[in-house]
Parts: C-alpha cells; sequence; structure tokens
C-alpha cells in the first residue's frame, strides 16, 4: 500500500510508453497548429475541414508518449496533451520562456512542454500538475551538481512558428548512414 | 570509470572539452525517443545519430558523454550545444559492435 497522495513525496517513472507518429497540421486560415499522436504502422496523411479550420498535412516525426506514475502511492499523472518536448533556445527578447531561460542561468535547461493546439484557442495547455509532475521526474534523476531542467508549457512560447527550439523526436534518422 | 580512463584505453578521439565524469553504464540508440524513455543518467551513448534532437535528449536524462561511431562527426553547431550543456562528445571509426566489446573488455556493463 503506498502513502496517500495528499501526502506523498512523488517517486516518479514513465509508464503507459507508447511509440508511434507526431503528426502535425496546420491551418492555412488561422495560422494554427495542432498535433496528434498515432500508433498506426505508416503516419495518417489527412486534410479535413473542422469548424473554422481546415487543416492539411504539414509533417511528420516518429516520437514516444507516456504518463507518470508514482512509485510509491502509484499516483497517474496522464500527459494526453503532451505531444512532445522542446529544449528551448530561444532568444527572443518577447518570448516568456527566453527570459525564464536568461533569469534561470547557466546550470539550467528549459524545455517545452508541446500541446496539442498552439493556438490555445480553447484556453488550454499542458495542465499545471502534469508540469509539476515532469519537472520532479527529470529533476530526480539527474547526477550533475548545479544541472537543472525546467519544463513550462508552450502558452509560454512566444509564438509557435517563431519560438526556437529542438523537439525531440526522431527526425533526420535517414541521414544517419 | 572516468572517461578519460575509458577514452584512453579504446582510442577515442576528443571532439570537445568537458568534465571528466565518471561513467555509470552504456546505452546504444540512434533515436532520440528510445533515449529520454530508457536510457540513465551518466550513462556514455553510443550513437550513429549525429541530429540535434540528440543532444536535447541527452541532456534531459543527463548522459555523460556521446561517443559517435564509424567516423560519424557532428556538426559544429552540435557541439556548441554540447559544450553549453556539458556533454562530452567522443569519436571512434570502430563500428557500434567493435566499440561496444572493447567497452566490456574493460569490464563495463
Amino acid at each position: 500500500m503506498g502513502e496517500g497522495m495528499g501526502t506523498c513525496n512523488h517517486k516518479w517513472e514513465m509508464t503507459d510508453i507508447l511509440y508511434g507518429y507526431l503528426v502535425v497540421e496546420g491551418c492555412p486560415r488561422c495560422g494554427g497548429r495542432a498535433s496528434f499522436f498515432s500508433t498506426e504502422p505508416v503516419a495518417p496523411i489527412d486534410e479535413y475541414k473542422e469548424g473554422d479550420h481546415f487543416w492539411i498535412y504539414l509533417g511528420s516525426s516518429q516520437a514516444t508518449k507516456f504518463n507518470l506514475k508514482c512509485t510509491k502511492c502509484d499516483d497517474v499523472v496522464h500527459l494526453d496533451d503532451l505531444m512532445g518536448l522542446m529544449m528551448s533556445t530561444c532568444e527572443e527578447p518577447q518570448c516568456e520562456v527566453a527570459n525564464i531561460a536568461k533569469s534561470e542561468g547557466k546550470g539550467t535547461s528549459v524545455y517545452v512542454a508541446l500541446c496539442a493546439n498552439s493556438t490555445h484557442f480553447s484556453g488550454k495547455c499542458i495542465s499545471a500538475k502534469g508540469i509539476d509532475a515532469l519537472n520532479k521526474y527529470f529533476n530526480q534523476n539527474i547526477k550533475t551538481p548545479g544541472k537543472k531542467i525546467l519544463v513550462v508549457p508552450c502558452s509560454k512560447c512566444c509564438d509557435i512558428d517563431i519560438c526556437k527550439g529542438i523537439v525531440i523526436a526522431d527526425v533526420g534518422l535517414t541521414d544517419i548512414y | 570509470m572516468k572517461i578519460s580512463e575509458i577514452a584512453k584505453k579504446t582510442g577515442l578521439k576528443a571532439i570537445n572539452e568537458s568534465e571528466d565524469k565518471v561513467i555509470e553504464g552504456v546505452y546504444i540508440s540512434d533515436m532520440a525517443s528510445d533515449i529520454i524513455t530508457n536510457a540513465k543518467a551518466n550513462v556514455l551513448l553510443i550513437t550513429l545519430q549525429t541530429h540535434k534532437t540528440l543532444i536535447a535528449a541527452a541532456n534531459l536524462i543527463d548522459v555523460a558523454a556521446i561517443v559517435f561511431v564509424k567516423g560519424k562527426k557532428p556538426g559544429n553547431d552540435i557541439i556548441e550545444l554540447a559544450n553549453k550543456v556539458g556533454i562530452a562528445l567522443f569519436g571512434t571509426e570502430d563500428d557500434t559492435w567493435t566499440f561496444a566489446s572493447k567497452l566490456t573488455r574493460l569490464g563495463i556493463q
């Protein structure tokens, strides 16, 4: 029996790990970006209308999805909305992520948790609980003194098309040989 | 065993300068998605992959050092990024199996 969830000093581990494709779509009408995770053998390529949007396929790459589970109390944080992680390299003065990285200093690497819809029209992004668990998970395993990983939601990006970073996805695999 | 000792005994060529950490394990992968779900902190990562995403994934896990096999050379932007996050980079002409065998002979599991 684990500790009570409310008082537990969580120790997170990855669970429900899925390997598949991160498919990115764009709406030429509003400039929005949407993405979804597919476990189909081949990444689906579709064009379709959804309300005022007309989504077209922009690209895909192999990626992974996971949830986090506490090994002490069995609490599970579902990261259904997490489409990927992007290591921020943004230096735009108006970008909150860039400013966070600047204020954190040299030992901190800032990663942006990318949600399914970069336009955030619905007001939703990765949950605060999800961001908190991601931060604890990645930092609990670090062994380098003074090193810190800071995960922030993509709602803090200046603009998903301008904000600079390296998305962790399996791009460039055809170049390795 | 420290990175410098492994490098000396296996003939690795240093690509950048970094802290001489103690290696606690080895992981072989060319996929960023695999690295973030399976690699552990302070491992030596052996790979063919020289894309920037590899550094982004390795840094997230706190990988100590990366060895590029078969003479693969990362670009300057990748070396700069590795320097920024403190990941040691090495190169070898060996293929993955040959280099991994050398590590096994050194007693590294």
